[in-house]
Parts: C-alpha cells; structure tokens; sequence
C-alpha cells in the first residue's frame, strides 16, 4: 500500500485496460483490428502523434489484455544494427513456448520499439535498416511509436507499416480524466483550476497528471489560484523568448523552470547563450565566471550525446548558474540569433565547398587524404599559383579557373 | 450554411471515379446495400472532411460522440472549441452538459 501511495499518478492512474484509456477510440480499434486479426497481412504498425496521447500505454494494455508479452526497446537504449539483431532477432524469430502450454491466454511475443524518431547518430547506425530486416524475416507482430513519422529516415518504415495517427487528446477528456484521479485521490478541485490544467497540458494527458500532482497532493485541495504558478507549456516558444527569459531570470530558480519547459535545440541554445554572454555581463570577472559555467554545460552536453539524457540536468544546472552569475546588472539588450558559428557557417558553406572540391582532386592525384591535402599540400600549391598562376599543376590537378582564383585569394582556411 | 454530419453514416451526391477512388484512399468505406460512406482510416481525416465539403459546395463537420452520455453533440458549443486541435473532426469527448453535470460524472465514474 505504502508503494502504491508513493508511486507517481501518471504511473497509478496508468490505464490497465484498453477502455480506460482516454480518447482516441478510432486510433485503439484500429490498432486492435490490427492486433487481433490483421497482424499476419501486415507485419507492423507504427503508432504516432504528440508525446503524451496513450501510444506507449495502448500497447502495453493491449498487450495484456489480448496475453501478448511484450519485449521493449525504447530510447534510453542504444538501436544500432547490432543491438536491434541481437535483441530482436530472437524475439521474433521463435514463437515463445507459452503457445504450447495449456494457457489460453498466452498468444506470443510482441516486438515493441518505442520512440523510433529517436533512432539517430553514429550510436544506431543502420538501426533503421535493420528494423526492416527484422519486419521481413519477423514471427511475430511488431509495434513501432513516433512522435514525428515525417522525418525522412523514416519513409522506408512508413512503407511497410500500417499506420496509426493519435491525436491530441481533447481538453474535456482530459478534464474528465482529472476529475476521476481527483475523486480517487480525494483531492476537492475548482473546475477552473482542472480546466487551466487541461488547457494547459495542450493535449498531453501526461503532464496534465504531473501538474495536477504537483499542484494538489500536498494539500488535497485544488483552487484556480494554485494553477497560477503552472508555467505556460508553450512548446513553440522562439529563441529569443527563450533568450530574454534567461537573461533576465531574478533567480537560479526562474531560469530552471523556464529551461525545462522550452523545447529549444540544445545545441543552438549553448551556441547564443554563448554569443550573448558578453553584452549580458560588461563586468570581465562575471563573464568569465558565467563563461566557466557555459564551458561545464558544454561538457554535459558532450557527454549526454543521443544518449545519456540521464546527464541533462547537469546541463541544464550549469547553464542556468551561467544566468544568475549577477541577476541583479541585468539591463534588456538586442540578442545575437541565430548563433554566430551558425551564421559563420552559413555564409561560407560555398567557400567549404570549393576548397573540399580541391582537397579531392589533390587527394586523387598525389593519393592523400582530404586533411593530408588540406594542411600539406594547399599552403604550397596556393603559394605556386600566387606566383605563376598558370603553372602547370593547374591542368595537372585539373582544377578550374575559379578554383585557382579561390586558391589564390584564400588568405586562410 | 454548414452541413453536419454523423461519421457513422454519410451519404453524398453521385460522385465521378476518380472522386470515388480518392475517398477511398483517404480512408473512406462505402456500403453498396445503403449507399452510405463511413469513415475506416482517421489518418487523413482533415483531407476527409475538405474533399467532402468540396463536394457538397459547402462547410461539413461532423458530430461528436459523448463518452458520458452516448449522446451525438456537434462541435459549436463547446467552450474550448478555439483550443481544440480536432475541432469538428469526428472524434469522441465529452458533452457540455456532462462536464459540468455531477450526476453524470458519478454515474460515469462508477464504471471504473
């Protein structure tokens, strides 16, 4: 009991039955049609929509109700070519023993892969081509989730996939829904304060059971005023919202909240904070304090990689401690967006190109690799072509004319 | 003027091939005996609903399911309708009146 009352509401309130997950009735029948009787005509189906809609507890209800046991790889483990076969491979290559027992419940293995828009960098390299291969040679059914199924890596999997949409859940789902965990809960709540809730959840139920536990457990009453401290999930917030809101953050803690509900690139965000630093501290021994810090989350960030997400708050820490080095000097002043190595970037990818274009043709002919002729080979060539710019190397490399005016110019690369 | 419909059952004006088949596509079923479409895939159900109000010459949206009272409710008097992602798309919620009417709740919640 004491487990039960520690337990997070979304996990307790976590539907077991297929019908008591809320909304989306047509993406949970056709899953189930699938399931039950079209499973064998289409291998797999990949369910997708917005974080929070029921995609991942559909499965699991599903899977229980219908005696399925479910073998899962989600996000938190690496996907690669090699991972993938050496756990579903097996999975689905033998029936499980449970269809020879004498339990009629028992109907196999499902296979389910959950956040497949997550599969990405070096860490699952040929992760999705080994999906594929799976899905061909598979025994038993396969359930793939999504947020974002247009993403092109994609496109092969949407293939040969039966496709399930989820759509946001409704608000007055979602309040009813928080009605009833209230009820359970014995907390007393304003419809109002349920209703800001649900608006505010925009159509994830998820963390609009996380609010209403935040917000009302404590104290077992909820009132519309306890719903003003909810910070607005505005999933579509700009960098230079994210931007002012860092910068002018009074405390540590105003800046962890704002962080943890931006949905800004990670990257991008250390890139600006980063470029912003100096106009936001005129004062040396402040900016290389918070620079100290920019370099920590720098750090964090390399170590999570696509993976170690577990480390995002030390990021998170770091960058939030590089906004409050000194709250109190803050004085409002235009951002620099998008990054500067961005812009950099940006304007010299023609320039990157053309010396990349040399750097193979130097590597063809003298058989050297692109750094080998990038920093051995170009300084001389460039000083040759200062001097004689028709010496013969030029038809020796066949480089053409704008490439040996690039060369001449360059100053550095 | 808007037309509403049920998405259980639909009629339309005859149709060319071509139309025809791109209901299909998008994830319309058709009933031979009745005559009526239904809706099998809602992957494509805001396609749906454009190509159907390209055929009936104006506005269509279609009726809710009340997951409370089984009752078929149209969207227009919803207080959230503005916030709503799926507004007039035939998916099921819950009525106005349900969700402000306590009995029901307690009827509904004893379901669970």
């Amino acid at each position: 009991m004491q487990k039960q009352n520690n337990l997070l509401w979304v996990e307790k309130y976590r539907p077991k039955k297929i019908d008591d997950i809320t909304g989306n009735d047509e993406a949970k029948a056709l899953f189930l049609e699938w399931l039950k009787n079209k499973r064998h005509t289409k291998k797999a189906v990949l369910l997708y929509g917005s974080p929070g809609v029921g995609k991942t507890t559909l499965v699991l209800a599903a899977s229980r109700e219908l005696g399925f046991s479910v073998i899962e790889m989600n996000a938190s483990d690496t996907r690669s070519e090699k991972a993938i076969n050496a756990v579903a491979k097996p999975a689905t290559s033998y029936k499980a023993l449970d269809n020879f027992t004498e339990n009629a419940k028992a109907s196999g293995n499902v296979l389910f892969l959950d956040e497949v828009d997550g599969i990405a960098g070096n860490e699952d390299r040929g992760g999705v081509n080994a999906i594929l291969k799976v899905i061909e040679e598979s025994l038993v059914p396969i359930i793939m989730a999504a947020n974002d199924p247009d993403i092109e890596k994609l496109r092969p999997l949407k293939k040969v996939c039966l496709l399930v949409r989820f759509q946001q859940v409704r608000i007055p789902l979602i309040i009813a829904l928080l009605q009833k965990i209230c009820m359970l809960e014995h907390v007393s709540a304003e419809f109002e304060a349920l209703e800001r809730i649900a608006q505010n959840s925009k159509g994830d139920v998820r963390s609009a059971i996380n609010d209403l536990q935040s917000l009302s457990e404590e104290n077992h009453s909820l009132t519309l005023q306890d719903t003003m401290l909810l910070t607005s999930r505005n999933k579509d917030i700009s960098m230079d919202e994210t931007l002012k809101r860092y910068f002018s953050a009074q405390n540590i803690a105003e800046t962890s909240t704002m962080l943890a509900f931006s949905s800004v690139d990670y990257d991008d965000f250390l890139l600006s904070v980063g470029d912003n630093l100096p106009k936001r501290y005129p004062d040396a021994f402040e900016l290389a304090k918070a620079y100290d810090y920019v370099s920590q989350a720098d750090m964090f960030r390399g170590r999570i990689g696509t993976e170690n997400w577990h480390l995002l708050k030390y990021f998170y820490n770091a960058l939030t401690k590089a906004s409050a080095v000194n709250p109190q000097s803050y004085k409002p002043f235009p951002f620099i967006t998008p990054p500067i190595r961005i812009i950099t970037l940006f304007w010299t990818k023609s320039k990157r190109n053309t010396l990349d274009a040399i750097c193979g043709k130097i590597g063809a002919q003298c058989h050297v690799s692109h750094k080998t002729a990038k920093h051995d080979f170009i300084p001389y060539i460039r000083a040759i072509l200062q001097k004689k710019p028709k010496s013969p190397l030029v038809g020796w490399f066949k480089f053409t004319p704008e490439e040996v005016d690039f060369l001449s110019k360059m100053s550095r690369f | 003027m808007t037309i509403v419909l049920n998405c259980k059952g639909f009629k339309f004006p005859r149709v060319d091939r071509e139309k025809f088949v791109s209901l299909i596509h998008l994830g319309l079923d058709y009933d031979r005996n009745t005559g009526l479409f239904s809706i099998k895939s809602y992957n494509n159900i805001e396609k749906v609903i454009d190509t159907a109000s390209d055929i009936l010459g104006d506005e269509v949206v279609f009726l809710q399911n009340c997951i409370r009272c089984g009752k078929d409710f149209p969207c227009r008097g919803c207080n959230y309708i503005e916030l709503c992602a799926t507004k007039n798309l035939p998916f099921s919620c819950v009525c106005p009146q349900c969700l402000i009417d306590r009995k029901n709740f307690e009827t509904y919640l004893t379901k669970f």
